[in-house]
């Protein structure tokens, strides 16, 4: 399991969301969602599947709710883990080349901390998919983290993230809002 | 029940004609809606009102308190159609703070004749928080080069107010009202993640000639003709925004009991709780103008459970389930939009820190 989570994270931090997705989801069926929908790397939708929605190489298709399904769950935690951490890069390249009051943003203090909160944040959500991704209350809880992470890193980015300028300048908040999207298909019911 | 209560009663019946639209606008339609256009006089002062309207309305552009009241409520049925509302916002403050009684006849004329969108341009694509070091430029013969990003109704709007500097220093930055179209002005609108009918874009002057008569705040001492004074203004809207915050996570709160009335209660009376705090530091504001760190409180509180209450939603609903709620899904993309608007949470922290000394 150890390797598998570390492989979606990798996957996850340098091809993003829908082929980590597909990793993730390896050998497993669209009915193992928990819920009436399952999010579905677009390349791969089952044929005759009904699409409720398409963005960025992911497909919400319908489904007939299953039992939950922790590993995958914990597999796709690891991939958002990735996604956070390529976030988290992104805010310090943005930062980093940003002034106010005639210093760089990336060095006032608040910013410091926040970055900080972020990183220890997800090095503790990697130890518990380590030693508890069977489990799926702390699958979940791991969930929920990385939701409140990628919001606090996202709101770094200022307006920027929240608009797209050109096909090349997309906000990071679409991606972020996908990647929640993508997970709450995932998570068994609270 | 006194006029306050009235307003806030008649916000929330005005409420009910946006929900309806709430989807299409997130869509990009701009639906014509009565209820807007009620909802553009009562935010325009009485002077300049094209309607009679109930007397509980007057006190919209009188109070900081009544303002603020009413937005909650009319954000709760939606802040996205809201924002499509052609009314004076944030332009129309600047004007009120800054413009002579010449300007704000003549400014006020438009929106009454043409019904424009306005919009208020201060953010620049490198220049955010920091609006002391914008570069767009009004030079010696008035013409205005440069351009602002992430501007409500920057392509659409028809008048608003755009900052400059005129020299190097801070007080050097002043207002200028500036028409579109005008030679010299082009705006683009933006794909924005959520709350979309506010219409973000970004505008270029290329050497826009602005006539004399539209620098505000001529007639000003010094020290109030451009940022310092429409520093009121922002402690005002600032409140407005806390409020369009809450009005949706009250929409959210709303929605998620009626699917599942015993869904943890505790977040009704969070809300309601944040309701009485916006108030009060709307009650500061009416009575100490300059104070900023009521605002700021109000502003920061009501932005963070707002985007807690879309969290606590999400998890209220069965596997996916923001897929088969739209208006849900829409409203956890639009909670998170109010963090930017009028200073981000670190600004409303340093705001509130700061002035820890001098309570
Ligand atoms: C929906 C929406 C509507 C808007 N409407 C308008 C409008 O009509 N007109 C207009 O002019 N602008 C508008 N804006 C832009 C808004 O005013 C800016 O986004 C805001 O001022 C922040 O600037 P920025 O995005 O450049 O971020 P930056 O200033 O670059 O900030 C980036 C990050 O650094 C942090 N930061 C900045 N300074 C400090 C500091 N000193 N200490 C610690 N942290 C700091 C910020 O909190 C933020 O997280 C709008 C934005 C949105 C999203």
């Amino acid at each position: 399991m150890r390797h598998t989570i570390a492989e979606c994270e990798r996957a996850g931090h340098e091809h993003g969301l829908s082929v980590g997705l597909a990793m993730a989801l390896a050998g497993a069926e669209t009915a193992q969602a928990p819920g009436r929908v399952a999010a579905w790397p677009t390349s791969g939708i089952p044929s005759g599947a009904t699409v409720v929605r398409e963005e960025r190489g992911v497909s919400f298709v319908r489904t007939e709710a299953g039992p939950a399904d922790p590993e995958i769950a914990a597999r796709l935690a690891a991939v958002r883990l990735g996604l956070t951490r390529r976030l988290a890069e992104r805010v310090v390249e943005h930062l980093s080349a940003r002034k106010v009051g005639g210093e760089p943003t990336i060095g006032k203090q608040l910013v410091q901390g926040a970055l900080a909160d972020a990183h220890v944040a997800t090095e503790a959500a990697r130890r518990t998919l380590t030693v508890a991704g069977d489990c799926p209350e702390a699958v979940a809880d791991v969930h929920h983290c990385l939701t409140t992470v990628d919001w606090e890193l996202a709101k770094l980015l200022g307006a920027s993230g929240f608009v797209s300028v050109d096909s090349s300048g997309t906000g990071a908040m679409f991606e972020v809002h996908l990647s929640r999207l993508t997970a709450h298909c995932w998570i068994g019911a609270a | 029940m006194n006029t306050v209560d009235e307003l806030q009663g008649l916000s929330a019946e005005l409420a009910t004609s946006l929900r309806p639209h709430a989807l299409a606008v997130d869509a990009g339609e701009v639906p014509e809606i009565p209820a807007l256009d009620i909802i553009r006089d009562i935010a325009t002062p009485p002077d300049f009102r094209t309607s009679d309207l109930p007397k509980c309305a007057q006190l919209y552009t009188e109070t900081c308190l009544a303002r603020t009241a009413a937005n909650i409520e009319l954000s709760r049925g939606d802040a996205g159609v809201l924002n499509i509302c052609r009314a004076p916002s944030l332009a129309g403050l600047a004007v009120d703070a800054l413009g002579s009684a010449e300007q704000q006849e003549a400014f006020y004329r438009v929106l009454a004749d043409e019904r424009p969108w306005t919009f208020f341009g201060m953010t620049e694509p490198s220049v955010g928080s920091d609006a002391t070091a914008m570069q767009t430029r009004l030079d010696k013969d008035f013409r205005l080069h440069g351009g602002k990003r992430y501007v409500a109704n920057a392509e659409r709007g028809g008048i608003g107010v755009v900052f400059a500097r005129t020299g190097p220093t801070p007080l050097s930055i002043r207002a200028v009202i500036v028409r579109n179209p005008s030679p010299g002005y082009s705006g683009r609108a933006l794909t924005m993640f959520g709350l979309r009918g506010a219409a973000l874009g970004e505008m270029t002057f290329d050497g826009i000639e602005i006539p004399r008569t539209c620098l505000l705040g001529a007639h000003l001492p010094a020290s109030r003709r451009g940022l310092w004074g429409a520093a009121r203004t922002f402690n005002i809207m600032r409140l407005q925004i806390g409020a369009q915050a809450l009005g949706v996570a009250l929409a959210i709160a709303d929605y998620v009991h009626q699917l599942r009335p015993q869904w943890k209660p505790l977040m009704a009376t969070r809300l309601e709780a944040a309701r009485e705090l916006l108030l009060d530091c709307a009650h500061d504001v009416d009575n100490n103008p300059d104070d900023r760190r009521a605002p700021s409180i109000g502003k920061l509180h009501a932005t963070h459970l707002a985007v807690e209450t879309a969290r606590w939603a999400e998890a209220a609903l069965t596997p996916g389930g923001l897929l088969e709620h739209p208006l849900l899904e829409k409203w956890c993309r639009d909670v998170h939009a109010f963090e930017f608007m009028d200073g981000t949470s670190n600004i409303q922290r340093l705001t509130i820190g700061t002035g820890h000394d001098d309570n």
